[in-house]
């Protein structure tokens, strides 16, 4: 039997071609030989496969030699082989932890396809999908984000539907009543002839929960239900201390970490002026970066867990992904 | 003996009492009393429940720089409860 690995190199090289013209093989190299659950020291020809097919279910010419030229072979089923593709590429149907983003906006993540009113709709941020509560709905979302290169209409994937506004620090005050007694004051002011006017803004912002939005699709095919790199999701799970977690996103990827903080209030930069307050949020080490944002957060057995939004250097801040659905009526 | 028996029996009630009207607040209640105050000082960015070194529970103050100053204005431990202070950075919408 020929052991050396030039040797069998030399043989693969020979029968390469006819090796992979056979039905379901996608690859050929040199390996060791694999027993049911063990390596084995016996160099071989590694032919992966699409999937095993018994014997007797393939014709003579399609099946894998126990051995070539003395060289023996070894098969191994791989599944189809795909490029691997940048979570910034255009994707149809599209997964979760792709590009997307509003026109106005640079690029988020798209966090994966919940069910609003028995229709299936893009879960990602207000700040990805809607602008910071800058757009109106029925805006064109984008796959891949324009910062990406997608571009309307010839990326257009879906429509925002909803968002659930985000409440800023210092932004002018709804409040009818503070409203009314201003205006009496400026009339005041206007009558004695003061160039002064008065604005009311809010002290201190409500409290929010979550920083999230959804999008209709415009075409049911563009939809592929689950995450790039971690697959489809299995249910949902209360984020706890000490939970291992892992999201999929469009600018670090695949990455895992650790809730460490939970009942997290924090207060977060939204650019470089408004500052929204947050309160019940994860809190988990570095994990995350500028485009990140929307990102599926799901704890080991695929169970989704959270929404991610905001972070630093060294730290995730992730919404609560009951609350996420509680606020917007969606559910997996 | 029977006057010690007396107080015992007259004491449980009362410290079980003392349970339900809350002489002795979660680590949630006193998080959470303490919060504004502590994200109103300047360069605190969070205020959360986490472990200390030791794996206990502690109130962790997430700060967008180390800042001695404002270090020595938060204290050690609240109501019993240890806080841990941690330079995190400024928290950006990502």
């Amino acid at each position: 039997m020929a052991d050396d690995f030039d040797q069998i190199q030399g043989i693969l090289g020979t029968h390469r071609q006819q090796l992979l013209k056979r039905a379901n093989v996608v690859a050929t190299g040199i390996g060791y030989k694999q027993t049911a659950d063990a390596k084995t020291e016996t160099l071989s020809i590694v032919c992966s496969v699409k999937e095993k097919v018994p014997a007797a279910r393939l014709s003579r010419q399609d099946m894998v030699p126990s051995a070539v030229d003395g060289a023996p072979t070894d098969v191994v089923q791989t599944g189809v082989i795909r490029a691997l593709q940048a979570p910034t590429g255009r994707f149809r149907p599209a997964p979760g932890g792709v590009s997307v983003g509003h026109a106005s906006i640079t690029a988020g993540t798209l966090g994966c396809w919940v069910i609003k009113n028995g229709q299936k709709v893009i879960l990602s941020n207000n700040h990805v999908l809607a602008n910071s509560n800058g757009a109106e709905i029925g805006d064109a979302i984008i796959q891949p984000g324009p910062f990406d290169g997608g571009s309307f209409p010839q990326d257009h994937i879906a429509n925002l539907t909803q968002f659930v506004p985000i409440s800023f620090q210092g932004e002018p005050s709804a409040c009818q009543f503070a409203n009314a007694v201003i205006a009496v004051f400026n009339l005041g002011c206007r009558m004695f002839g003061s160039n002064t006017r008065y604005h009311v803004s809010k002290i201190k912002a409500e409290d929010n929960l979550v920083d999230a939005a959804i999008a209709a699709p415009l075409n049911d095919a563009d939809i592929k239900d689950e995450i790039l790199n971690i697959g489809a999701i299995q249910g949902t799970v209360a984020g706890e201390l000490g939970m291992a977690i892992k999201k999929s996103g469009r600018t670090t990827g695949f990455t895992t970490g650790v809730i460490q903080q939970v009942d997290v209030s924090a207060n977060v930069q939204y650019g470089a002026e408004r500052i929204a307050v947050f309160t019940d949020q994860l809190l988990a080490g570095a994990m995350s970066q500028g485009g990140d944002s929307g990102s599926a957060v799901l704890d080991d057995n695929n169970r989704l867990t959270g929404l991610l939004f905001a972070g630093s250097d060294t730290t995730t801040i992730i919404n609560r992904i009951e609350n996420v659905f509680s606020a917007l009526g969606v559910s997996l | 003996m029977r006057t010690i028996a007396l107080v015992i029996v007259l004491i449980i009630p009362l410290l079980a009492l003392g349970d339900d009207l809350g002489m002795s607040p979660s680590i949630q209640e006193v998080k959470k009393q303490n919060e504004k105050r502590l994200l109103d000082m300047p360069g605190v960015v969070s205020v959360g429940i986490g472990r200390d070194a030791t794996g206990n529970q502690a109130i962790i103050v997430g700060l967008d720089a180390p800042n001695p100053k404002i270090e020595a204005k938060i204290p050690a431990r609240l109501q019993g409860f240890p806080v841990v202070i941690q330079a995190i950075g400024s928290l950006k919408a990502q």
